[in-house]
């Protein structure tokens, strides 16, 4: 098994998917370059045909898909920032609810690739986490990754999904290593995956906080706290059975992303827990997130992001330390 | 294309079934029988009609929001039962009753249908790209009023259908009011096709009343897409004989249209143009129009039975069909 980045990794998926099926097309602004190098390669191998440049019409990116959607092809779109896909929530919304709303017998397999995240200093306008707007889209999937491994598994489920699927890809993963095998593989929506077992406390984190999650579970691990990571991956479909039986082993739960806490995906999650496993909670359930504010730009954005020191606290406050 | 008198004779019926089956819709709203809303296209039926009928299989017709796509849906073949049983929320309709007023049905080229006015240009787009995958020829024939005209979507839509040179037909039906607001101070051109010049593309105007002129302009935008040439606009001047939504009231700006403006624009009914041509011209007798429009209405009453004998839509088909 190579070590590859994550970069690699989406473009691995994208790659042998596009080789599989040839129904499958990328489109997106600078595409054919790829803004974030993720997709290196394609447009040489496969034309212009299936890497679709676009104009800077958001919009009509993401409503095209529906359309290519219905008549059988499977797009995968390149949003660039998440933060854009706001531009083109009515086209998002009506991908998700298609199907529902025309009878149920329409397929509408898309992706929506969603680069995103901070603690790049871009600001208001590029650094936002939204996983909460997409979860709010009734028919739409929505996938959050942290490794290379669980990137490329999950892609490739995206793309052989009969449905939409948001694909959230924080800019700060693309350069992480991790051990991705030869032979393919495909990682099924709906499982989330145990990064580190503990005991006395369990972390649910998204993303890029699952890195901050394994790396303060490890300096605690040295000091005699045993600390459970889980990684949910997918948020729709959200595999909370996974959560709940950590949460009665170890009685304690914190719940870490980068979006705002309100109304955030760990609102949701938190509210599950209380309602699946309450007898089981030994404290209150706690939640590290983005501060109620647009991020600001530059090392101003530290102030609004969560931090290390945020987790931290909120873990020595669950231990009663 | 040149229409020969069976292409005639069928756009008579299906213009005629049209408006038979819109009737059937607003009378089901005063008895109750209609489960949602209703946006009556009478009026329009020249223009629903006559730039879908001579559309091939594999073509798509994407209807705007005007009549629920119900011209559309039965010039591309869809059975009036189905459309009737969708409103009327049972499991019969053709998206199995709890849309509430949804038309879709693939293999018909009915891509699906929603509400939100302008929602329809990105998704034409795309249909249009998928066409152009495909390599068949087909095409995409997209219909919008004056008011979706304001929207943005429609900017990004037209630039990427023109320069990627999709085979799409962007068909304007202009009845000049969107909701209340009248096209005069909506629309900023003197005539919508005008914006198909700055897209690069052609754009005409025909009058929406004559089922013929649309077919035939339509015709030539839609031999213009299959060569691979791109899009076309072409915009039909028209006008709804009913509210914006039954049950509301013909208001332009916040005044009442005068009685004399709507009668004036009811003797250009499409459906009384068009039968006293055929007859003017020695194309069809009164007798053979008597006997399309009989059958229509006979067409109707067994589907009106059909559909009060149909059950409800089905709860566990609904619950599970959120997603593939």
């Amino acid at each position: 098994m190579a070590d590859i980045n994550f970069a690699r990794a989406i473009s691995q998926a994208l790659d042998e998917e596009m080789a599989r099926d040839e129904k499958v097309y990328m489109i997106g602004e600078d595409v054919r370059a790829g803004v974030f190098t993720a997709q290196a390669g394609l447009v040489q191998k496969y034309g212009e045909e299936r890497v679709i440049d676009t104009p800077i019409s958001e919009t009509a990116i993401a409503g095209s898909c529906l359309g290519a959607a219905i008549a059988g092809y499977r797009p995968v779109a390149d949003m660039m920032f998440d933060d854009f896909m706001l531009i083109c929530m009515d086209e998002m919304k009506n991908a998700a609810q298609w199907r529902f709303a025309n009878g149920g017998f329409i397929k509408v397999p898309i992706v929506y690739r969603l680069p995103m995240g901070g603690y790049v200093g871009l600001g208001a306008d590029h650094s936002r986490a939204m996983f909460s707007p997409v979860m709010h889209l009734a028919g739409m999937k929505v996938v959050v990754p942290s490794t290379p491994y669980d990137a490329k598994g999950l892609l490739k489920t995206a793309i052989r999904d009969d449905n939409p699927v948001c694909f959230f890809e924080h800019r700060l993963l693309y350069r992480t290593r991790g051990p991705v095998p030869e032979e393919e593989y495909l990682i099924p929506f709906g499982v989330a995956d145990v990064k580190k077992e503990g005991s006395d406390l369990t972390i649910v984190a998204l993303g890029y906080m699952v890195q901050w999650a394994m790396e303060l579970a490890k300096e605690y691990e040295a000091k005699g706290v045993s600390i459970e990571v889980i990684d949910p991956r997918t948020l729709e479909p959200l595999d909370i059975d996974t959560i709940v039986k950590s949460v009665e082993k170890t009685g304690r739960v914190l719940l870490v992303e980068e979006d705002m806490t309100r109304c955030g995906a760990t609102a949701e999650i938190g509210m599950q827990i209380m309602d699946r496993a309450f007898d089981s909670l030994d404290a209150p359930i706690l939640r590290v997130g983005a501060k109620n504010f647009p991020i600001a730009g530059g090392p101003m954005e530290k102030l609004i992001l969560p931090s290390k020191n945020d987790i931290i606290t909120a873990i020595d406050k669950l231990l009663g330390r | 294309m040149k229409l020969e008198r069976d292409d005639l004779l069928k756009l008579y019926r299906n213009m005629v079934l049209t408006r038979k089956t819109d009737e059937s819709i607003i009378d089901g709203i005063k008895t109750g029988r209609v489960v949602s809303f209703f946006h009556s296209g009478q009026g329009h039926e020249a223009t629903d009609v006559g730039g879908v009928t001579f559309l091939r299989k594999g073509d798509w017709a994407m209807a705007g929001v005007r009549g629920h796509g119900v011209g559309q849906a039965i010039a591309k073949g869809l059975a009036p039962r189905e459309f009737l049983a969708e409103h009327c929320g049972k499991a019969t309709g053709c998206c199995f009753g709890w849309s509430g007023f949804h038309t879709a049905n693939l293999e018909l080229g009915l891509p699906g249908y929603w509400g939100t006015v302008g929602t329809t240009f990105p998704i034409t787009l795309g249909l249009g790209i998928a066409c152009k995958k495909d390599g068949k020829g087909n095409v995409v024939v997209s219909y919008f009023g004056d008011g979706a005209s304001g929207r943005g979507t429609l900017h990004e839509a037209f630039n990427m259908t023109s320069i990627y040179k999709l085979p799409v037909v962007w068909l304007c039906e202009n009845n000049m009011l969107a909701i209340n607001m009248p096209a005069s101070e909506a629309v900023a051109s003197k005539d919508v096709a005008d914006l198909a010049y700055g897209y690069n593309m052609p754009g005409v105007v025909v009058d929406g009343q004559d089922v013929v002129a649309v077919a035939e302009a339509v015709m030539i935008a839609v031999e213009r897409a299959r060569a691979g040439d791109g899009p076309s606009l072409v915009e039909c001047k028209t006008f709804r004989f009913r509210p914006h939504s039954e049950g509301g009231k013909m208001i332009r700006g916040y005044q009442p249209i005068p009685e004399e403006e709507i009668a004036e624009w009811r003797s250009k009914d499409p459906i009384v143009l068009f039968r006293k041509k055929l007859i003017e011209q020695g194309i069809a007798a009164n007798v053979e129009l008597d006997k399309i429009d009989g059958d229509a209405a006979a067409e109707i009453a067994v589907a009106e039975k059909f559909v009060a004998e149909s059950p409800l839509a089905d709860p566990e088909r609904m619950f599970n069909s959120l997603y593939a």
